[in-house]
């Protein structure tokens, strides 16, 4: 029993953990719909907000916009990276509250997908919510550049499996960390804002932090991945030439999730040795 | 057994005020959080801005607003929207925590009234509002480097001042919505964001379509926010005059925690009755 490693295993036991937290997020209809008006209005404050800098104040211009792309493409970036680094560690935490991680645990279902379901309904939501949110910014900014949009996708795609990676990475942090992750989630998430630039162009920061944005990899993904869909007009990519972005890109989307997988075991092995698995 | 004294009440507040100061003084973290959290918001805009706009970010800026200092305009909307959020969420959070801990039931059976412990709860969540939003503001204008001593800064506390009895009148209102939804979470932080949205937390309501403006009009806080950046950048109160702004304000103050308590009493008694405050 404990052998079942096949891959059509692996599938049927992400798919049934994902319908159970589909299952978990639809008997909650209110915090559902929340969620889904407070993002727009994020949105519309931060696109208001832009605005006041521009000469045509709250008119959108005509035609499509390198403005808009920079601040849309990299609002979905940052509503699919920060969801899905919180909700590994955020679900980890839950089972644990709950009581039921230690039974999880106990079961011969995969560990890997036991992490991976987390992640997939949060994925659709997500990518629902960016579709929705990037028509409301850019008929209030303008139209959207489209460029280049398979690689640009194959750029995103490779930057989600990076930042699961780092979900799991988080994960384990939050087996360790317990009740202190919620902070150090905020931290995170504040600290992607400012130095991976999704709201704005990294030419905005000063220049020894523009040096910190460098050995961040999502920093890579946020502006590979704009710069792409913007056709790479003047000074984009910003931080290096395109060919070794998304090599960083590549890289960390396939490292990661090993490092963020082998980092989540350890401690996982750690906590069921000293028994704190259940403890929280 | 008596009604309790004007002074026990009184010592009963300042024990809760003490109580919640204790508790918190264990999370430095949090603290540090909610220092950093406004400056890094605040950056959002002011980045874009400056790297889309360049040399005229300030003209531009000004031709929408009324005043060229982005800085402190756009640091006094995401501070105040921390007052905001920290009148909501103490409120709530306070009422929920003892919920969640089985103190409330115990806490309703003392002859203390609820009000005075939500009046500790308020003194204690001004407070450390109060001191965290002057840090930012004054930390967020340091690294920005810009001013923020300017204009007359006592009429700007003093709209402080006179804005936050309204707002916790308001918050009396999401105490409510605990002892009756319980788990109300979503709903609170949906609220936070759409009083941010409503007073202008960073761009002017005159931005606003009409209707929206009407509705933003009706929250004290749009009223702090404005009054607070006219006094110290001069950006116009929306009556011409501050003392008209104040009269404002002052209505707010005697209508918004008397419509508050109103709700949060009957509230309160209909739970009693119906349900017990045990339940959670």
């Amino acid at each position: 029993m404990i052998s079942q490693t096949s891959i059509f295993t692996f599938i049927d036991t992400v798919l049934v953990m994902a319908r159970k937290e589909l299952t978990i997020m639809i008997r909650y209809p209110v915090e559902f719909v929340a969620s889904f008006i407070q993002v727009f209005i994020i949105v519309t404050v931060l696109t208001l907000a832009g605005m006041m800098f521009s000469p045509d104040g709250v008119r959108a211009s005509s035609g499509v916009s390198n403005t808009a792309g920079l601040v849309v493409y990299g609002f979905i970036l940052f509503l699919f990276i920060s969801d899905v680094l919180w909700t590994i560690g955020y679900n980890v935490r839950r089972d644990q509250k709950q009581g039921t991680l230690e039974q999880l645990y106990l079961s011969p279902a995969s560990k890997f997908a036991n992490l991976l379901s987390r992640v997939v309904v949060t994925l659709v939501w997500t990518g629902l919510l960016s579709i929705t949110s990037s028509w409301i910014m850019s008929s209030m900014i303008g139209g959207l550049p489209m460029n280049n949009v398979p690689l640009a996708i194959g750029i995103l795609l490779l930057g989600l499996c990076g930042t699961i990676g780092t979900g799991f990475a988080f994960a384990a942090i939050t087996l360790k960390i317990r009740e202190a992750a919620n902070t150090l989630a905020n931290l995170i998430q504040f600290a992607f804002m400012l130095l991976c630039a999704p709201f704005f162009p990294f030419s905005g920061l000063p220049d020894w932090i523009r040096n910190i944005s460098r050995l961040i990899p999502t920093s890579y993904t946020v502006d590979a991945f704009r710069s792409t869909l913007m056709g790479y007009p003047k000074g984009f990519p910003e931080l290096a030439p395109i060919e070794v972005e998304i090599a960083i890109v590549a890289a960390f989307g396939i490292l990661m999730p090993l490092i963020g997988y082998w980092m989540y075991r350890r401690q996982e092995n750690i906590a069921r040795t000293d028994g704190s698995l259940s403890e929280y | 057994m008596g009604k309790p004294t004007f002074s026990q009440n009184f010592s009963a507040a300042v024990a809760e005020t003490r109580l919640r100061l204790i508790n918190i003084s264990r999370y430095p973290g949090q603290l540090a959080m909610e220092i950093i959290i406004p400056i890094i918001f605040a950056s959002m805009p002011m980045l874009l801005g400056r790297a889309t706009a360049g040399d005229n970010a300030s003209a531009n800026f000004a031709a929408n607003t009324g005043t060229t200092n982005y800085v402190a305009f756009l640091l006094i909307g995401s501070n105040v929207f921390t007052l905001v959020s920290n009148a909501f969420w103490h409120i709530a959070n306070w009422l929920r925590f003892e919920q969640e801990t089985g103190t409330l039931e115990s806490i309703y059976l003392t002859p203390t009234p609820s009000i005075v412990i939500a009046s500790g709860v308020a003194i204690y969540s001004v407070g450390r509002g109060l001191i965290s939003a002057l840090l930012a503001y004054f930390i967020g204008c340091l690294i920005f480097q810009v001013n923020p001593i300017q204009g007359d800064v006592l009429l700007a506390l003093l709209f402080i001042f006179f804005g936050l009895l309204p707002l916790y009148g308001m918050a009396m209102l999401f105490g409510a919505l605990v002892l009756k939804v319980k788990e109300s979470n979503a709903l609170i932080q949906l609220m936070q964001w759409v009083v941010s949205f409503l007073m202008g937390i960073f761009y002017p309501v005159a931005v606003l379509p009409p209707l929206v403006r009407v509705v933003a009009y009706l929250f004290p806080p749009t009223w702090m926010v404005n009054g607070v950046r006219s006094s110290l950048l001069g950006v116009g109160f929306f009556f011409g005059q501050w003392y008209l702004d104040m009269a404002v304000l002052w209505a707010f103050m005697l209508a918004a925690p008397l419509f508050g308590y109103w709700v949060f009493t009957r509230v309160e008694s209909n739970v009693k009755r119906n349900e017990g405050m045990g339940e959670f």
